[in-house]
């Protein structure tokens, strides 16, 4: 456990040292966030019936969330460690690999909570009103966060099977789609027929549905649990495989 | 977790390795069945050019590669069913550079110290000293990204020395540096190994293996062509070699018109020279100058000097070794001491 906190706090002193590698991952949201709401705020007033008299920015809201936790960066500070040597220096240690997985998925919550934290609160600033309370917001951010560790696993797994900085780096596109084929507009039963049963197959749009529940409707226990569930299901497969990964690297 | 030592001439070995193989994928294979034995503090010697597979022995016996063949012991042991007992009996500086650029001297030794069990107050005491030891105190709280090459090499260094190692892994550690710090690496080489720390130490530089090591390897294309201390393998080439620099000239012709020469043991083809293994150099040279004026053969500068490591590692491979008179060991005053050879131009 002692190797996971010492681990974990180096890569929380890489995030903070290195603000250039964070910056830009809220720049993205916060961007999508003000020009969505700029462009069909007017389409969706808050008369709209799905936004339950909130304006369109707390509809957008959980997207930008998405925006702010999928991040390349754990991958990348990975095969950059690759890279360098540093991981061979670390893999010599009588330390379980695993750990270093940990430690940097540990390191990742944090950076969650954070960034999530200031999209929230920019959210909030447009106009946004948590429903759910003090609380629900609390939710959200964890919810947000604990999604973004569960698709560093992700990251994490390409690094180590690639061992390429560009290959990591561009891995992060690939959340595009799954950020897209969702309800991110309007709700499901807006979309066309083809891009409803999409969305519905996107795991993403559950996690996007139970967070927007939270601002828009107030405590919806159902969507949370399966928000809750598809975190937990993709953080299991995700992190397992890269877990995996690392335990059989260069055997 | 039972150690198994055994034997060796009254000392145990630190490195055992019987048939150490590793094939990469397509074939390749990069170390072939290499049988070795290393003593408890001993400094041992890997010397071979880039690509002999040095760096693959050192990451098998360092657990970061398993064998596909053979098996070893380090610190008694095994390199494969026993990874995690070796890997808290070694400490390992591989040739690229281990070190985080994000944290400082300190923390990055600190951190080290509690990957070992050294934590709290005992950590950052061991972190200091190994600071001290390294002299880099005054640069402690700088990030390593600021460091020079020889800097990073003496935390790197210092890194593998938290937990007071049985053995120490250095992979070709002087590769890149100037010649000052490559002095300072070794004074700090010979004070780990006084304290009882056995080296396995890869090198190119064949004035590092003749200072440092008690005893050596030459490795080429993945195989030990020569083992030994460094006095043994330059002398069993003889007492003298001269060099005859062909510029040329048809060494088979140039080999004829030197002919049977009093005190000539053997004679091994280089790139574009001849090297003549004699009793007596300084005596030979007249002669040779002679017999090539005589045949009309006109080669390059013919030097006279004892054998070194290079000649011993032409005897081994049929090549010299690259990198070998690069400047290296005359600007660290090192071989000149020892060599005195006479350049003559017939």
């Amino acid at each position: 456990m002692t190797e996971v906190l010492l681990l974990g706090r180096r890569a929380v002193r890489e995030v903070i040292r290195y603000p250039e590698a964070t910056i830009p991952t809220l720049f993205i949201p916060l961007f999508f966030l003000a020009v969505n709401i700029g462009q069909v705020s007017k389409t969706f007033p808050s008369t709209t019936p799905f936004l339950n008299g909130q304006g369109y920015v707390a509809f957008q809201l959980p997207v930008s969330l998405m925006f702010a936790v999928a991040t390349a960066t754990t991958g990348l500070a990975l095969v950059t460690e690759i890279d360098s040597g540093y991981f061979d220096k670390l893999l010599v240690a009588p330390i379980r690999r695993t750990s270093l997985i940990v430690g940097r998925l540990g390191a990742d919550l944090v950076r969650g909570v954070a960034a999530s934290t200031v999209v929230l609160l920019a959210g909030i600033a447009f106009g946004a009103h948590v429903e759910s309370g003090v609380l629900g917001a609390i939710v959200c951010v964890l919810l947000a966060s604990f999604f973004g560790v569960a698709y560093a696993g992700f990251g994490i797994l390409v690094a180590l099977t690639t061992r390429n900085v560009q290959a990591t780096n561009t891995s992060f596109l690939l959340f595009f789609p799954l950020l897209f084929l969702t309800p991110n507009f309007v709700p499901f039963d807006r979309l066309s027929p083809v891009m409803e049963t999409l969305a519905r197959l996107n795991p993403v749009s559950y996690v996007i549905v139970g967070i927007r529940s939270l601002i828009i409707d107030g405590w919806v226990v159902d969507k949370i649990l399966v928000c809750i569930g598809v975190i937990l299901v993709m953080g299991v497969v995700l992190i397992g495989l890269s877990l995996r990964a690392i335990k059989t690297y260069d055997s | 977790m039972e150690r198994r030592l055994t034997e060796n001439n009254g000392k145990d070995p630190a490195i055992e390795a019987r048939g150490l193989t590793r094939t990469f994928k397509g074939d390749v294979e990069a170390v072939r069945s290499v049988d070795l034995r290393v003593s408890e503090g001993e400094i041992f010697g890997f010397l071979g050019p880039n690509g002999a597979g040095k760096s693959t022995m050192v990451r098998m016996l360092c657990t970061l590669l398993p064998p596909t063949d053979g098996s070893a012991s380090v610190a008694g042991y095994d390199v494969v069913s026993d990874g995690d007992e070796v890997r808290r009996s070694i400490g390992v500086a591989l040739q690229e550079i281990g070190l985080d650029p994000v944290q400082s001297g300190r923390e990055l030794l600190e951190l080290q110290c509690g990957l070992y069990g050294i934590t709290g107050a005992a950590g950052r005491e061991r972190a200091s000293e190994l600071l001290e030891l390294v002299g880099l105190t005054d640069a402690a709280e700088r990030r390593t990204k600021t460091y020079s090459g020889g800097m990073k090499r003496r935390l790197d260094l210092a890194s593998a020395l938290v937990h007071q190692p049985e053995v120490l892994f250095l992979d070709e550690p002087t590769t890149g540096l100037d010649p000052a710090s490559r002095l300072t690496i070794w004074e700090e080489v010979r004070s780990i190994n006084a304290t009882g720390t056995t080296i396995f130490l890869t090198t190119q530089y064949l004035e590092e293996a003749d200072e440092l090591c008690e005893r050596l390897a030459i490795i080429d294309h993945g195989e030990i062509v020569a083992e030994g201390t460094p006095e043994k393998l330059k002398g069993d080439l003889g007492n003298d070699v001269v060099t005859v620099q062909l510029k040329g000239a048809d060494p088979a012709k140039t080999q004829a018109a030197i002919g049977e020469l009093p005190g000539l043991e053997r004679v091994v083809p280089a790139e574009d020279a001849l090297a003549l293994y004699v009793e007596d150099g300084a005596a030979s040279i007249a002669a040779i100058v002679g017999r090539l004026h005589a045949a009309g053969v006109d080669v390059g500068a013919i030097a006279v000097d004892q054998p070194s490591l290079d000649d011993a590692f032409l005897e081994a491979t049929g090549r010299r070794l690259e990198g070998a008179g690069d400047g290296d060991g005359e600007d660290l005053g090192v071989e000149q001491d020892e060599a005195a050879a006479r350049v003559l131009t017939p």
